[in-house]
């Protein structure tokens, strides 16, 4: 496909790496001219000095023959004007940066009335990225599909967990004391297997679960993981992610503290989030953090402006046992050092909002018959699991599942049905207007009717 | 340096010129002049040095950095040259070695300079050969390599960077090997259209595929040794002074046209520099040649072609200039530093960068009396950075360096007179092919020794690859590890 990305940034350059790797031609504009030939050394792609919003710019980049526009600038309006522009010039699809909380509010009015087919805030991205992380701490990656509703959590099965040894239909079967979730994949020495009834998990195996954010908690609290449930929370750093964080755990029943600096901001924060504790001070320090009793929570969030700051605090609490520590790092060099040092979880912002955004480009690669809504790589990219929206018309509608002819290593990981999370068994079936996440352990599926090729009953 | 990858790429390069001698092998079948060996045999000594570091040698890291990528493309157009020389002796063509590589380097470089002095009896495969190093030469071989397998490394922005001729690399679609593949693809149309054109009017096929090719690299060697002027047809000479001006405009231009981008045609100043600057030598010269041809119709003919060969950097001739007017000469003379736009296939200079440093100099004059003016250098209608004229500025110093450090060394053979020494360095650089004098014409570099064609080998490749790359290999920190 051919991507125009305006904005040569953090996010607007990783973006473009990705995108090259998947054999897009990919054009960047910038208005740094020095930005962009490093650009051009590093990458494959065309790079065109200008301003974005600047009609003139767009049409030199070619943007009406452009299949994805992507805005992302520094600027949210000079990101919303080049999608405007440029939807209106004659690109298919335009996504924007959008990362202002004023704007968030009237977001659907503005992606319906300026075009935008998708709207990405780095900030929110990453707060809802951490939440899933504090919500199962045990995890090691976390997806959610159908605006939300469905989760997939990744876990190591260990030695003892009820699930090793038995196989899945017995855990999935009527008498199972578990709350009925799907094995989606299983990946074992390296090799992804969607499993089947007969199929046993053993200690070391990395499990995909899925099903809706209630049954999955509750599956991992019949598994005894959710001993280590969050409960307190202390957040370093004021900033827009920490906001974003606190506004979508605390609801969750989570309490959070949060440390801020400047004494404005501090102020401001607890006039809008009426149940954190908001405490005026500096993060990094060692002895505001022990009197704060940094020792007593279950997990610290270091989200200061300085990647080196929030390292250096992550380090210092993982050595005084906090159970979970999560750190932001926008540089991702050190990654294999840091894990090394005792850090496992980190989140990027830039690399969760490009990861966000490749998603929809993928599936937009694929959109040629029944549309693939959103294509998420899981293990390294060994699987897939796509979101389809089921149209009218399709025959095998309405004929339970275990009738239907599917490909093989596919698998029906969730249907969503007006808003209602159906974890699928033999019995039920697919509607139109349902949504349906499939796993898939190949990549190249672009249409619902691969992977339902018929049925076996002949009517 | 990535030695590993260095030697896969050179590798890879030289089994595209092994594939390369193939056309050159069938015509060599097609008229059994006794050429069909030296070429299988040179091919199969290509494919014995090459396949097994090909097979053999898989790097590790793929990611090319600027150092590699002038190295690659430096030691890529030497290696290339030394055995694409081999033909030349084994079919005891030319049977010195020094005189083959000679040929070779001008046939890659599209220089055309030639040491041949008897063009009777020539076999027709090597001589084909001889003009298809002009083709391949002309659009580059690693654009062509790019164009054949783009997955060759993970930055091959380097590579072309270091090959293709002006002082800005420009893509005209986002990846590389898409790119190479439309270049290739609208060099060969134009190269087929003038094929079928000549033979319209009148060539033998193979006549024309010679011209066609010596034209579209911007070489200039022909199977004749009167060059052009052997055919007497004046369709023939309009042809080649059309295509030659042609080949000499930067190939973006033609994507703009096939795509019908208006704006970017008409933002592109230096096609405007460019054809105001041969039709304004044309005009010029043809009045000054009025005295020697008489009619305006004659002198027009003979003006405008020389005036396209010389500043196509393709060096053809339909008439022994060397006995012009010595103001004529001095219009050919000055043509001879210029060269075409950037991005085409002909050397010299790049009228961009003259451009420039005109507008600089202009510029440079007017803070004497105006110290505290802030003035922009403009091209393209956008503002031209500092850092760009201050490498340009360097350049044409670099440039002329070389030139006259080449005529100096040339000299120490202490053979000719000083223009014969000076222009033959000089048109080596440009890559045009004749000079002046001796080396005129109706003469040629025969009668030089081999220091001299050495010297005057590294010269040509030093004017293609546009100084540096070639320069570079003597910098002793490019052989350091990193």
């Amino acid at each position: 496909m051919r991507i125009l990305v305006v904005g040569a940034g953090k996010v607007g350059a990783t973006l473009a790496e990705h995108l090259v790797q998947e054999q897009h031609d990919v054009t960047v504009i910038d208005s740094d001219e020095d930005v962009l030939e490093d650009c051009q050394d590093m990458m494959d792609i065309m790079c065109i000095n200008g301003n974005g919003a600047n009609a003139q710019t767009l049409i030199d980049a070619g943007v009406d023959k452009v299949d994805v526009l992507i805005a992302a600038t520094a600027g949210d309006e000079v990101n919303m004007l080049c999608c405007l522009i440029g939807k209106r010039l004659g690109a298919r699809y335009a996504i924007a940066r959008i990362r202002d909380p004023q704007y968030n509010e009237s977001l659907t009015l503005l992606q319906q009335e300026l075009g935008i087919d998708m709207v990405i805030n780095p900030e929110r991205a990453t707060a809802l990225e951490i939440s899933h992380l504090l919500r199962f701490p045990f995890a090691s990656n976390i997806e959610s599909f159908a605006k939300g509703r469905v989760e997939m959590v990744e876990f190591r099965a260990q030695p003892g967990d009820s699930v090793v040894g038995v196989p899945l239909s017995v855990l999935t079967g009527r008498h199972s004391h578990l709350p009925r979730v799907l094995y989606a994949a299983v990946e074992r020495d390296g090799q992804v297997t969607i499993p089947s009834g007969d199929f046993i998990i053993r200690p070391g195996d990395r499990v995909f679960v899925t099903g809706d954010t209630v049954t999955v908690t509750s599956f991992f609290d019949a598994l005894g993981k959710n001993k280590l449930r969050v409960k307190n929370v202390m957040i370093l750093g004021g900033g827009r992610i920490s906001y974003y964080l606190a506004k979508m755990i605390v609801p969750t029943g989570i309490h959070v503290t949060m440390v801020e600096i400047n004494p404005t901001k501090a102020e401001k924060l607890s006039e809008e989030l009426p149940h954190v504790t908001v405490l005026c001070g500096d993060g990094t320090n060692m002895e505001l953090l022990e009197q704060e009793g940094v020792m007593s929570t279950d997990a610290l969030v270091c989200l200061t402006d300085r990647d080196e700051e929030n390292l250096m605090t992550g380090l210092f609490a993982a050595h005084q046992k906090v159970p979970k520590v999560i750190v932001k790092n926008n540089h991702l060099n050190y990654t294999d050092i840091i894990s090394e040092m005792g850090l496992d979880s980190m989140v990027s912002p830039k690399q969760i909002t490009s990861a966000n955004i490749l998603r929809y480009v993928r599936a937009r690669a694929r959109t040629q018959g029944t549309r693939v809504e959103k294509l998420y790589r899981v293990l390294n990219g060994k699987a897939e699991a796509l979101e389809f929206d089921v149209r009218a018309g399709e025959k095998w509608l309405g004929i339970p599942l275990k009738n239907l002819v599917m490909r093989k290593n596919t698998l029906v990981a969730v249907i969503v049905r007006r808003g209602k999370v159906i974890v699928p068994f033999g019995n039920d079936t697919i509607e139109a207007g349902d949504s349906v996440v499939f796993m898939a352990c190949e990549s190249g599926i672009h249409d619902i009717n691969q992977i339902i090729q018929g049925t076996n009953i002949h009517a | 340096m990535n030695i590993a990858l260095v030697l896969r790429l050179l590798s890879v390069i030289l089994l595209v010129e092994s594939a390369s001698m193939v056309p050159s092998a069938i015509i060599a079948a097609f008229h059994r002049d006794g050429d069909l060996v030296p070429l299988l045999a040179s091919i199969g000594i290509i494919l014995a040095v090459a396949l097994p570091i090909y097979l053999l040698v898989k790097p590790k890291d793929r990611s090319l950095r600027a150092r590699e990528g002038f190295v690659v493309v430096a030691l890529s157009w030497i290696l290339m040259s030394v055995f694409g020389a081999l033909p030349f002796v084994f079919g005891r063509f030319l049977p010195n070695y020094v005189d083959a590589l000679f040929e070779a380097v001008s046939g890659f470089t599209t220089t055309g300079a030639t040491v041949l002095t008897d063009f009777t009896n020539m076999p027709h495969g090597l001589v084909f050969w001889r003009s298809f190093t002009h083709w391949v030469g002309g659009m580059g071989v690693l654009v062509l390599t790019l164009a054949l397998l783009p997955k060759l490394s993970d930055r091959t922005s380097h590579l072309v960077r270091a090959e293709s001729p002006g002082p800005s690399l420009s893509k005209i679609v986002p990846k590389m090997g898409d790119s190479a593949k439309i270049l290739y693809l609208m060099y060969t149309v134009l190269t087929v259209a003038e094929f079928m054109i000549l033979m319209l009017c009148g060539l033998n096929p193979y006549d024309a595929a010679i011209h066609a090719m010596g034209t579209a690299g911007t070489g200039g060697f022909s199977n004749y040794g009167d060059s052009v002027a052997h055919f007497h047809s004046v369709s023939v000479d309009i042809t080649m002074t059309v295509f030659m001006v042609l080949f000499g405009i930067n190939f973006a231009i033609y994507y703009f046209l096939i795509n019908r981008s208006w704006h970017d045609l008409k933002a592109n100043e230096e096609i405007r520099w460019y054809l105001g600057l041969v039709f304004g030598a044309m005009l010029l010269l043809t009045v000054l040649l009025l005295p020697y041809y008489h009619t305006f119709s004659t002198s027009l003919r003979y003006a405008s072609f020389q005036v396209a060969s010389i500043i196509s950097t393709s060096g053809f001739a339909t008439a022994d200039f060397d006995l012009w007017p010595v103001s004529a000469k001095m219009v050919l003379f000055v043509l001879l530093f210029i060269g075409s736009c950037a991005g085409s296939t002909a050397g010299g200079m790049k009228i961009i960068r003259v451009a420039l440093m005109l507008k600089e100099g202009k510029r440079e004059i007017h803070r004497t009396f105006q110290p505290r003016k802030v003035q922009i250098v403009r091209f393209d209608g956008k503002g031209i950075d500092e850092s760009m004229l201050h490498s340009i500025a360097v350049f044409s110093f670099v440039y002329v360096a070389l030139v006259l450090f080449g005529s100096f060394l040339i000299a120490l053979e202490g053979k000719y007179d000083l223009i014969t020494n000076f222009t033959a360095a000089l048109t080596c650089v440009s890559n045009v092919g004749p000079g002046f004098h001796f080396v005129g014409p109706s003469g040629n570099f025969a009668g030089y020794g081999p220091f001299a064609k050495i010297v005057c080998s590294f010269l040509m490749l030093a004017g293609r690859l546009e100084l540096y790359p070639l320069l570079l290999l003597f910098h002793p920190a490019i052989w350091r590890k990193t």
